[in-house]
Formats: structure tokens, sequence, C-alpha cells
């Protein structure tokens, strides 16, 4: 079939498929084409086309074309228009063996050229879909990528948001700060009052202790060691009388 | 600057006003938005901006207040705490200067026109590709076909026959 298809040329007035494109081009008619058929016309006994029969049947009947082929036949033969030599016996058995070969291996050699019309055919079908499907995926990136861009906002309000939570960051260690030097010195000017309050009093005690220490006289030292020792016999005695007891 | 008439109450130096309002954003619907080739760039987004409101929330808004009457009653040096809590209420803290904003939104402007235009190329192509489409849905099928259908769908299938005037009518290294 593809070898058909490459002998005809637009210029054929075989109908052609149904498409809106796919019109006469010639000026003079717009009417869509027919479509390609599928099998060639139908014949009777393989030469004969089926309209002579069709067109004879409603005058002659069935046996009509017979009669007419048959009429024919004995009118050449009898007139000599057609003389009986050599050539028919090699014309019939050429004819023959052609009829033979083509009834045996016809059909197997229609299928392989059909199988490989019909790879062709696969082949530029796999390719339409392939490029079907890409397209339309094409199309749905295209769609999500503008779905993407569209959310652009967010980037810039988190932009904004970061330089905002900085600056709220930064005022508040400054006020922080200030408030901490602040606190500090008046901190300081406490814990100095305080220090100084404490060395005045340490300061004073060891003064007061020292005085005391120098203003006992050796007079007073002498009486009071006397003093201690007479207490601690006492005390020994007590001591004595009591584990006796 | 409003706040100095207002008093010497330290909370009203807060109430600024300038401060620009947080937006919430939700990152999820962001990080959808972002195409894979820039993912790297927006995780880097996100952990500053994580960092960066990670350091504002750890500082507490309003700094320690000043028992000035504790400091007037126990620090010995006459007229200091007076003379500081005097100059401490008259204190305005200048708030820091945005500089950053302005370039943002120079840069949004930008990147709206460029997303604009984006988004006009992309419509063209999709406008390209449904037109395409279109032709290989509209096409008759293939077993239909005559090879002039065939030149006229596919026009790169159409033999030159000036350039290659004898058959095969193309270089025999494309047969």
């Amino acid at each position: 079939d593809l070898l058909r298809l490459c002998l005809i040329s637009k210029s054929a007035c075989l109908p052609r498929l149904v498409q809106l494109s796919h019109l006469h081009t010639s000026p003079n008619s717009q009417a869509p084409v027919p479509a390609l058929p599928e099998k060639g016309g139908k014949t009777r006994h393989g030469i004969i086309p089926e309209e002579i029969f069709q067109l004879l049947y409603p005058k002659t009947g069935v046996t009509g074309p017979y009669m007419l082929g048959a009429g024919l036949l004995t009118y050449i033969l009898s007139k000599e228009i057609y003389i009986i030599n050599h050539e028919t016996f090699a014309a019939a058995c050429m004819g023959t063996v052609i009829i033979y070969g083509v009834r045996k291996f016809g059909p197997d050699v229609a299928a392989f050229a059909d199988k490989l019309n019909e790879e062709k055919v696969q082949k530029a079908q796999e390719v339409k879909d392939l490029a079907m499907t890409s397209l339309a995926q094409a199309v749905l990136d295209e769609k999500k990528e503008q779905w993407r861009a569209e959310g652009r906002q967010m980037l810039f309000d988190a932009k904004r948001n970061n330089v905002a939570m900085l600056l709220e960051t930064n005022r508040r260690e400054r006020v922080h700060m200030v408030t901490n030097e602040v606190k500090k010195r008046l901190d300081y000017q406490i814990a100095l009052q305080t220090l100084h309050r404490r060395m005045e009093q340490e300061h004073m005690v060891n003064w007061v202790e020292k005085n005391v220490v120098t203003s006992i006289t050796p007079q007073q030292e002498k009486t009071s060691i006397a003093k201690c020792i007479t207490d601690l016999k006492v005390l020994a005695k007590v001591q004595q009388a009591k584990a006796t007891v | 600057m409003h706040w100095r008439a207002v008093g010497h109450a330290y909370t009203d130096r807060k109430m600024a006003g300038k401060r620009a309002a947080l937006k919430a954003i939700d990152w999820l619907a962001f990080a959808e938005r972002v195409p894979p080739n820039q993912r790297a760039m927006f995780n880097n987004l996100k952990t500053r901006s994580d960092a960066i409101g990670a350091k504002l929330s750890s500082l507490p808004e309003k700094p320690v207040t000043i028992d000035w009457s504790f400091y007037k009653t126990n620090v010995a040096r006459a007229g200091m705490v007076a003379e500081f809590e005097s100059k401490f209420s008259a204190l305005t803290i200048p708030e820091p200067k945005d500089t950053a904003t302005a370039a943002i939104n120079t840069q949004e402007a930008e990147a709206n026109k460029a997303a604009v235009a984006y988004v006009e190329a992309s419509k063209a192509r999709i406008g390209q590709y449904e037109k395409e489409l279109e032709k290989f849905q509209n096409m008759i099928p293939f077993d239909q076909m005559t090879i002039d259908d065939l030149n006229d769908t596919f026009p790169e299938t159409k033999l030159d026959k000036e350039k290659h005037p004898y058959w095969p009518h193309k270089p025999i290294a494309e047969l």
C-alpha cells in the first residue's frame, strides 16, 4: 500500500481522506475529499470488473455478461481477428504459471508488504505520540514555573522581616546597654561605700584592740596571772573533791 | 520626638510606632515554590532568618528597671542619683536607621518586572506548544496520508528536487 501511495500524486483524482484542510485545492470545488479505498475494485474471476455484471444485470440477468463474453470470444476466433499461433500456447503456459504463483504466494507477499508498511506507520505514530506527550508536559511545566514565579513576594517579605528583626535586635541591645551602664555606675558607688564602711570598721576594731593590749601594764598582768593561778588551784581542789566523793 | 513630651515613664519610650510589624511567613508554602536549582539558596535564607529570629527572641523586650528610690537612699554622694535619674529619663535612644529596606524594595520592583517578562515569554511558549499540539491532534492518520500530505504536515520530509535533481533526492548518507 505504501508503494501504491508513492505513485499517487496530487493531480490524480483518486479519493482522499476527509479533513478540514484536506480539500480539493483547485479553485473549482471546495468539497471534502473522500477517503482512500482499502482494497481495489471488486472483480469477478480476477479480471473482469464487477461493474459490468451489475450494468448488464437489469437487461440480461445473471448470464448476460457470460453470454457476451462467449459471443465475443467466438467472434474474434471465427473471424480470425485473433489468430491462434505458437504465441498463444506460450501465453497460455506463462499465464498458468503466473496465476499459480500469484495465487499461492500472493497472500504471503502481501502480508509482508503490509508488515513493512505497518512498521513505518507505527514508527511515525510513536514519534507523534512522543511529541504530543512531551508538548503536553512542556505546557504543564511552563504553567508550574509561572506558579513558582508568583511566589516571589514571599522572598521579599522574608528579607524585609530579616531587616526588621535585625533593627529591633539592635534597638533592644542599645536600650539594654544604656540601662546596664547606668546601673553599673550606681552599683559601683554603692559597692564603694560599703567597702569604705567595712574598712573603717575593721580599722577601728584593730585600733581598739591594739590600744587595749598596750594598756595592760606589767603590774596588771602579774596580778591577773596570779589570780588565774589561784583560780585554777581552787578549781583543781573542787575537782579533786568531786572525784573522791 | 513625641515621647519626650509624654513624660518620663520608661515604658512610653517603647511605643515608637515606626517599626514595621513582622509579617508571618509560611515557610512551607515558600519552600514549595522554590525550584530545585535554587534550593540551596533557600536553605541558606531560612537558616539565616531562623538565627536572626532566635537572637531577637533571646533578648528581653524591656530592659531591667532601675530602682531609683533605693539608690537615692543609699548612695552617699549628694545629687548624683538625682542627676543620673534626670539625665536617664531625658535620654532618647536613637532608633537604628533602616538602610536596607529601600534596596530590598528596588530589588523587588526589578524582580517583579523580570517575573512579568518571564511570564509573558512563558505564555508565548505555551501558545507555541499548544499550537503544535493542535496540529498533531488535527492531523490525519498516517495510514490515510499521501506523500504530499506528509510533506504538508511535516515540512522537513519534503524532498528537495532542486538541490538533488536525481533520485533519491537526498544525500545517500541520509537514506
